[in-house]
């Protein structure tokens, strides 16, 4: 593995270096918000349903409270941003380990942890979510614990299959017959050669993490502190026939978010994985 | 997409001495079994750690004096130690009770049976439309790979693929009901008119055209993708240049040598996407205003109803089974290699 | 707001609007004008308020059953099954006469024994406020069967304005007598003697009722058939009001905003009447179990730091009026404002209450930290609390705001006592009695009750003043006992009020007639109609 020609050779992917740049416009500016609006989103600003450009100051206008949807686009992608990452990690984190342990033990083990992943990945995985988000009560932590939650099992299966494959290759048997222990053929050998596939599913799990707390903060269930993308789409519902502008801002920035990470995840697949490079 | 794998779905070979269907149907209950503890047992922690229970929401609007709740609380049975309450709700379930909505004040299924067909009929449309249209532009786009019509449809599917159905619902309702007037934005029938026969039907397929292509965008990205990719990787494989070589007819080749194979992986997508495409049908049915059962189980949420609540995830879930089960059974007439095993 | 009576013209503009839109199929109306269809939101548990005060069987308890009586504008009693009534000159006898010839939906004859059962029986056991207000009526005489007599230990002059059919329904004893009251099928398909029959009933979808031919006020009902469907998106029931297939959604239960755009849109009528009987207030309680909401400073600090008038107009959008003080402003007889301290928003004072209670600014610029608990029920609550969290940061305090959905929130706020202020609606009764002194008199404080006294006020001014206007029979006497408690309740502020909400009907134009004196959603739509 040489990664600076994979890093090479993912800039120069045409998807890749879009939805680079996508992606790094939404993390500057979520990390710019508090220093470029110190006064925080739910400042109320002005009159409410201001178009945009109508005041020259408010250049997206105000949401149906009067305050400035600039501002609460920008905060939203703070939201959006840390919400997607770390669901994805955690349920990278969950399901690599299940998957490595499943995969590597085989067994009666492998089988029940595949028999419980099957289970978690019939449940109608958004309702889930609306469920124990709805139940709990709506905070970051929550949200974050729900997708997590049910976006695991994509990754066990996944890194199952992985760990399967490699671990009837030869440099495994020969740390076996040299007496390694177990959980470091699994840690030191095993997991770095199965990290391709790990990483595109996980730019692939942070759009959908991303999507889902829209969603959830959409139906009412997003954390009150935070400004986020699908609440502020949620709020503007009402005022549709009104100013749809409150509505459909927010829902670009959802869904410039989301391909940025999808072009993200196409291209480091197509690097990655040359043995699925088809399509 | 890469990462649905569809080996790790076949059940791994019994040690038992049972004939193969006998053996696959066992694998599959027990599945199914599996998944419904799951749901029963998750509810019932979940519900454990959530505030307040069904008698503080109906005292909440209610004025109800301590020794009313009390009262309520013995009458519902939640004052009993929880895995009794537990045992009771699955001693239930296993003579197919749902059980009774306290805040309904009726019995869960007749809530549910009057919700059911709204929902099914959204899954049920959405899967077809979109493993149709999805399958047809992956096929197209293949053809062509490389043509400016290859790029245009990998476009689309991008920009479908990155839209959630919140969004697409609400662009359809600007659009083609607050711009356009085309669709009727709420409901599924017209009731003051009164409409019978083919008007009826006629009417609900006006108020269904949304809903349902809002649920559709994302998965008819997901099949396009898949079916570009598959046929492309089918096309370039020894039996299909040797169809090819024998002089057959373009399309002949395409369609029953390469998108029978190609299938296969939509098969397995269409199973998983029963699944998640519940959680998309609470947001529509909401959006839309549908009787649905998805939206049933959010407004159970808030009212901490939970036997209402059990019983939509006891339905959708089962719902996914059996469809998981039909995708197996799909899959051996799709391809002679595999048997139920 | 006065009711907007359409003229010719707006009439004529709302038909063409209606034919303008293309879902509505030309013939709908003309058909349907029997039919009036209802698009409401919460679900009843029952079918009657006999047992359960919730909004559900508010709204639909009086189509099919009756009260004793009914109120006209200013809450002024009138008959309805009892002709006429007396008090005794010592407030402790009460003596209704019945209307003669009532029959029950089955035809069974309406006695005093309906009378005595139905409140001795079944409000004064089941339903949550029937506790408080008949706690004073130890028997009821029936010395025949048209004279029903209350006998009282204590006056209750609350009583008397809660005697219709949304708070205290007569139930048929002849249908309940006997039987596991709460358990009985009558209370899924109810027989009143009401103006419409129970029909037909999908839990959480449609209440069907039709016309009760033999109803006692003759002529009437006017409508054919009332239909409610239960919808429980607040935006899909405007959608369904605007496009015919609702003709009437009652006590704003649409998002502020659709209320806002109705008013303006022709063929539509936003009416405020009726709505007395039921007046709700926004109210946000201090926990007084905490020690820095002891000191009546800091809370009086707080208040100034609110500029209720911003929030009617801003966060109500102007579908609410100032909060000035713990009684609502449509409560006539006792609102007042005179004597009471004012809290109009000054900052600089605020922050001189809060140095002088012993909370200056820190190094960091906050005196302290503190959360905002709002219930999820509408979309205003949860945005007041936001407004507050930005006023009281202004003021050095750090605060933050949380959602909590109602169970949540009931468990926190009642049972659990976890939180520092709160943000809710609350109904302030017919009464001030009824709806008001729950939140402020000590014997109230209930563990675990919703919408008890949340606060943990016990003030014995306060106490003494409630008890004696409570049982007070001599109006003047009684209304200098709540001006005086109004003026004890805002210089102690255990609760904030923030506005006071003003409740309405939204119909189509063609609908007419369903504000009847004190009620109109929560009424009997006896007299309703539309012009075809």
């Amino acid at each position: 593995m040489k990664p600076p020609s994979q890093i090479r050779r993912f800039l120069r992917h045409p998807s890749g270096a879009v939805g680079l740049a996508l992606l790094l416009f939404f993390v500057a500016m979520a990390l710019a918000a508090p220093y470029l609006f110190p006064q925080g989103p739910y400042k109320m600003v002005a009159r409410p349903m201001l178009w945009p450009g109508q005041n020259p100051d408010l250049l997206l206008g105000t949401d149906s409270l009067g305050r400035d949807l600039l501002v609460s686009v920008v905060y939203g992608a703070r939201v959006s941003l840390l919400v997607g990452l770390s669901a994805a990690l955690a349920s990278a984190i969950v399901g690599a380990a299940v998957g490595l342990v499943s995969g590597y033990f085989g067994g009666w083990i492998g089988d029940m942890l595949m028999r419980i992943t099957d289970a978690f990945q019939t449940l109608p995985s958004f309702l889930a979510a609306i469920l124990i988000v709805g139940l709990i009560g709506p905070s970051i932590g929550t949200i974050v614990t729900s997708i997590a939650l049910v976006s695991w099992p994509m990754v066990a299966r996944l890194v199952r299959a992985e760990v399967l494959r490699i671990k009837t290759l030869d440099f495994v048997q020969a740390c076996r017959i040299m007496g390694m222990p177990d959980w470091r053929i699994m840690l030191a050998e095993i997991l770095p050669n199965s990290l391709g596939p790990i990483i595109v599913a996980t730019s692939l799990l942070v759009a959908n993490a991303i999507i889902i707390e829209s969603g959830l903060s959409f139906l009412g269930l997003g954390d009150p502190n935070m400004m986020s993308w699908g609440g502020v789409i949620g709020n503007g519902r009402s005022a549709l026939r009104m100013a749809w502008y409150i509505t459909m801002i927010p829902a670009g920035a959802v869904v410039l978010t989301v391909l940025a990470l999808n072009l993200i995840g196409d291209a480091l697949n197509d690097v990655l994985n040359p043995r699925l490079r088809k399509g | 997409m890469s990462l649905t794998d569809t080996s790790a779905r076949r059940a791994p070979a019994a040690r038992l001495a049972l004939p193969p269907w006998a053996r696959f149907l066992l694998g599959r209950l027990g599945q199914a079994f599996l998944v419904m503890a799951l749901v029963v047992i998750g509810n019932f922690v979940i519900m454990q750690m959530a505030p307040g229970d069904l008698v503080t929401v109906i005292a909440g609007g209610a004025d109800m004096t301590q020794e009313q709740m009390a009262d309520l609380r013995a009458r519902f049975g939640l004052d009993l130690p929880l895995l009794v309450q537990f045992w009771n709700y699955v001693a239930q379930l296993l003579t197919f009770d749902l059980g009774y909505s306290y805040r309904m004040n009726a019995p869960v299924w007749e809530v549910l049976s009057a919700r059911l067909p709204t929902t099914a009929a959204l899954v049920v449309l959405s899967l077809l439309f979109s493993v149709t249209i999805g399958t047809v532009m992956g096929v197209v786009s293949a053809r062509r790979a490389g043509t400016l019509t290859d790029m245009g449809i990998n476009a689309v599917a991008l920009v479908l693929y990155a839209a959630p159905s919140f969004v697409v619902a609400m662009l359809l309702v600007l659009v083609f009901s607050v711009k356009l007037g085309w669709f009727p934005i709420a409901g599924l029938t017209t009731v003051s008119a009164g409409y019978t026969g083919w008007a009826l039907v006629k009417d609900m397929a006006a108020h269904l055209v949304m809903p349902v292509t809002a649920l559709c965008t994302f998965y008819v990205a997901i099949y396009a993708r898949l079916a570009r990719s598959t046929m492309l990787e089918v096309m370039d494989q020894d039996y299909v240049r040797t169809a090819r070589a024998k002089g057959l007819s373009e399309t002949r080749v395409i369609y029953v040598h390469t998108l029978r194979n190609a299938l296969l992986p939509i098969v397995t997508m269409a199973g998983l996407q029963v699944s998640t495409v519940l959680g998309g049908a609470v947001v529509v049915e909401t959006v839309f205003g549908l009787p649905g059962m998805a939206r049933t189980a959010y407004d159970a949420v808030f009212q901490r109803d939970t036997t209402m609540l059990l019983g939509v995830m006891f339905v959708s879930s089962l719902a996914i089974v059996i469809v998981n089960l039909a995708v197996d059974l799909l899959y051996t007439v799709l391809d002679p290699r595999v048997s139920l095993k | 707001m006065s009711p907007l009576k359409p003229n010719r013209r707006q009439i004529l503009a709302g038909l063409a609007a209606s034919v303008a839109i293309p879902a509505l199929p030309p013939l709908a109306r003309a058909q349907g004008s029997a039919t009036l269809t209802v698009a409401t939101g919460p679900v009843p548990v029952y079918l009657n308020a006999a047992l359960s005060t919730g909004g559900g069987e508010a709204a639909v308890s009086g189509k099919m059953m009756d009260g004793l009586l009914t109120y006209g504008e200013g809450m002024s009693p009138e008959p309805q099954l009892a002709e006429s009534w007396e008090v005794s000159e010592d407030g402790l006898t009460v003596t209704f006469k019945l209307r003669p010839g009532v029959m029950w939906h089955d035809g069974e004859p309406f006695t005093s024994e309906d009378v005595r059962f139905s409140v001795m029986e079944v409000l004064k056991v089941f339903h949550g406020r029937g506790r408080a207000t008949f706690a004073n009526v130890t028997e009821i005489e029936t010395p025949d069967e048209l004279t029903a007599v209350f006998k009282l230990t204590k006056p209750a002059p609350a009583m008397m304005s809660a005697l219709n059919a949304q708070e205290s329904p007569m139930l048929p004893a002849h249908v309940y007598v006997g039987t596991d009251i709460q358990q009985n099928p009558a209370n899924l398909s109810p027989i009143g003697t009401g103006p419409y029959k129970f029909v037909s009933y999908a839990p959480g979808e449609t209440l069907v009722m039709e016309r009760n031919p033999d109803y006692w006020d003759e002529g009437k009902p006017l409508i054919d058939q009332l239909i409610f469907r239960y919808i429980s998106d607040g935006s899909t029931r405007a959608a369904m009001l605007e496009t015919g297939e609702a003709d009437l959604v009652g006590s704003s239960q649409l998002p502020t905003i659709e209320i806002l755009r109705f008013q303006s849109l022709d063929g539509f009528e936003v009416n405020g009447a009726g709505y007395e009987h039921t007046p709700s207030i926004h109210l946000c309680d201090f926990n007084l179990r905490r020690p820095q909401w002891q000191d009546k400073r800091v809370r009086q600090a707080l208040n100034f730091a609110i500029d209720n008038k911003w929030v009617a107009e801003n966060v109500w959008f102007g579908l609410a009026s100032p909060g000035t003080g713990p009684l609502h402003v449509q409560q006539k007889a006792f609102y007042t404002t005179e004597g009471v301290p004012n809290y109009d928003i000054d900052l600089e004072k605020a922050e001189a209450l809060l140095d002088e209670a012993g909370y200056p600014r820190g190094e960091d610029g906050w005196r302290f930290s503190m959360v905002i608990d709002a219930v999820q029920y509408g979309e205003e609550p949860p945005r007041a609390a936001e407004y507050m969290r930005e006023q009281f940061r202004e003021i050095g305090i750090n605060a933050e705001a949380r959602v909590n959905d109602f169970a949540a929130y009931v468990k926190r706020v009642y049972t659990d006592h976890d939180f520092d202020l709160t943000s809710y609606t609350a109904s302030a009764g017919a009464d001030p009695a009824i709806g008001v002194q729950r939140f402020y008199w000590s014997k109230n404080i209930k563990d675990g009750v919703p919408f008890s006294n949340g606060s943990g006020y016990a003030s014995d001014e306060a106490d003494a003043l409630l008890e004696a206007a409570a049982i007070e029979t001599d109006l003047e006497k009684r209304k200098q006992l709540y001006a005086d408690f109004q003026a004890v309740a805002m210089e102690d502020v255990p609760v904030i009020q923030l506005v006071y909400d003003a409740k309405k009907t939204i119909t189509s134009t063609n609908v007419k007639d369903y504000v009847q004196g004190a009620l109109s959603f929560f009424g009997n739509f006896a007299d309703v109609h539309k012009d075809a």
